[in-house]
């Protein structure tokens, strides 16, 4: 069963999901994304000022998700692609984000391997596409 | 005051299609293609729209940007402000005024020429051009062979220094049965009599060309290079011939050969090939052309170096994958 997000939540978010705009803390300077009420880092800034992150990073880990593994939202995608693989990206300002990542090379995913945030459609639900961030070999 | 462009990005999908794809599975091609781009399941000309876009406004102060205008003949939504959709994955202002331009391929100059004008109206510094598109026909259409995908954005200035437009042209007139979409369908189809279609391209890119030409009293031999519309080769160097071009003004904005037919983009997509091959000083001629008609020529002198880019085009017509013809049907949502 996949997991659902009202459009509402999802309209929430969209500087985040559009353009990776986190938050830095005023206490710590750690950077969190997505952003926090109080800082996962410190567990003790509320404070922040928003930073919009670079989407470059490199890949801390991934897996292949095969066609039965998708959940619905994703299903159309497995369909027509058979498989696709998911990666932790660590990105260069700290924090790691999960996302999918397109056009993998041909010799295969590597830890390490640098990429960046590319701009797709991740799913579309009641008519609404859903736009995103995933990660391409930079 | 002074229109000039001052940078410019092109995004081409990952994907591409051979020519002998469709020779093996159909038994011809009837697009004089080498290979064209797809875009992935992922993909729309929104996305396209985006990637180019960041390129285009890399380093630029996005707070004086305050006009954005849009073409695509296939937005992924047939109502809605897609506007909003760039503004946010940009971080553009709000306060910005836009035009969304569609219906035909002459929706890339169009957006274009808005652009510049509601520049010279708002008094604003910049504005930015997106074109990005992906025509649409029935995998039984004998046009979608040729129908490829891809962006390109241009960042317009008002007083300053880049590819300046120092004019344009334009031609309306009403030809029926060629290249349309009734209210509600998603592709596109024509009578699919060619000669009366190239008849109607002819005759309107040339009366754009020839009218601008004319208004500029410039010969064709004053252009380093002609873009005009590329819905095949074949017709589009002869018309440019026949108006008076060479071969080495024609080659180097020829860029159907290899992305297939980019709809609204087509013409601009072949202006950024040129400008890398371009020095202050020479000028370029864009010839647009919508079916139903309309063609806008656009005269263009470049005055200073623009900014270099990340990657060269060639690149990018590197950067592929091939796939096969069934995998194409898949990502067309045809089987």
């Amino acid at each position: 069963m996949g997991a659902h997000i009202s459009i509402p939540m999802y309209q929430r978010a969209v500087p985040q999901r559009y353009r990776l705009v986190g938050q830095r803390c005023l206490k710590c300077g750690k950077v969190n994304f997505p952003p926090k009420a109080v800082c996962k880092y410190c567990n003790a800034g509320f404070e922040f000022e928003e930073v919009t992150l670079s989407g470059r990073g490199t890949v801390y880990s991934y897996t292949i998700i095969a066609g039965g593994g998708a959940p619905p939202e994703f299903a159309e995608q497995a369909h027509c692609q058979g498989s696709y693989p998911v990666v932790v990206v660590e990105l260069e300002e700290g924090p790691r984000v999960i996302a999918q990542l397109v056009d993998p090379p041909p010799a295969g995913i590597t830890i390490g391997m640098p990429v960046r945030a590319v701009f797709r459609k991740i799913y579309e639900e009641e008519g609404v596409i859903r736009y995103g961030f995933k990660f391409r070999p930079a | 005051m002074s229109i000039s462009v001052v940078s410019y990005g092109v995004y081409l999908p990952f994907l591409r299609l051979r020519r002998e794809e469709y020779v093996n599975a159909l038994g011809s091609c009837s697009a004089d293609i080498k290979e064209k781009t797809v875009m992935d399941v992922d993909e729309d000309t929104m996305t396209m729209a985006v990637e180019a876009a960041r390129k285009a406004v890399a380093g630029l102060d996005l707070e004086r940007v305050g006009v954005l205008t849009l073409a695509s003949t296939s937005y992924p939504y047939q109502e809605k402000v897609m506007a909003g959709t760039i503004v946010e994955a940009l971080g553009l202002r709000k306060n910005i005024l836009t035009g969304h331009h569609g219906s035909s391929t002459l929706a890339g100059t169009e957006a274009f020429l808005s652009a510049a004008g509601l520049l010279v109206g708002s008094g604003e510094k910049y504005a930015l051009v997106i074109v990005s598109d992906a025509p649409v026909a029935g995998a039984s259409a004998e046009m979608e062979h040729s129908f490829g995908a891809a962006a390109c954005a241009f960042v317009l200035a008002a007083d300053e220094q880049g590819l300046e437009l120092e004019g344009f042209y334009s031609c309306v007139t009403e030809s029926l049965g060629l290249r349309f979409r009734p209210a509600g369908e998603k592709e596109v189809r024509d009578i699919g009599v060619r000669t009366y279609s190239n008849q109607a391209y002819n005759e309107t890119v040339g009366a754009a060309v020839k009218g601008l030409l004319n208004k500029l009293g410039q010969k064709p031999a004053g252009y380093r290079h002609v873009i005009l519309h590329q819905n095949d080769v074949r017709t589009t160097v002869a018309l440019a011939k026949k108006l008076g071009f060479g071969d080495e003004q024609i080659q180097e904005g020829l860029v159907y050969g290899q992305v297939g037919d980019t709809g609204a983009c087509s013409s601009l997509l072949g202006l950024c090939r040129v400008l890398e091959k371009t020095v202050p000083g020479d000028k370029i001629l864009v010839g647009s052309y919508g079916a139903g008609g309309a063609s806008q020529a656009l005269s263009f002198k470049l005055n200073c170096r623009l900014p270099g880019r990340s990657e060269s085009f060639q690149v990018l017509l590197e950067d592929k994958k091939y796939i096969s013809y069934t995998h194409y049907l898949k990502l067309k949502r045809s089987i």
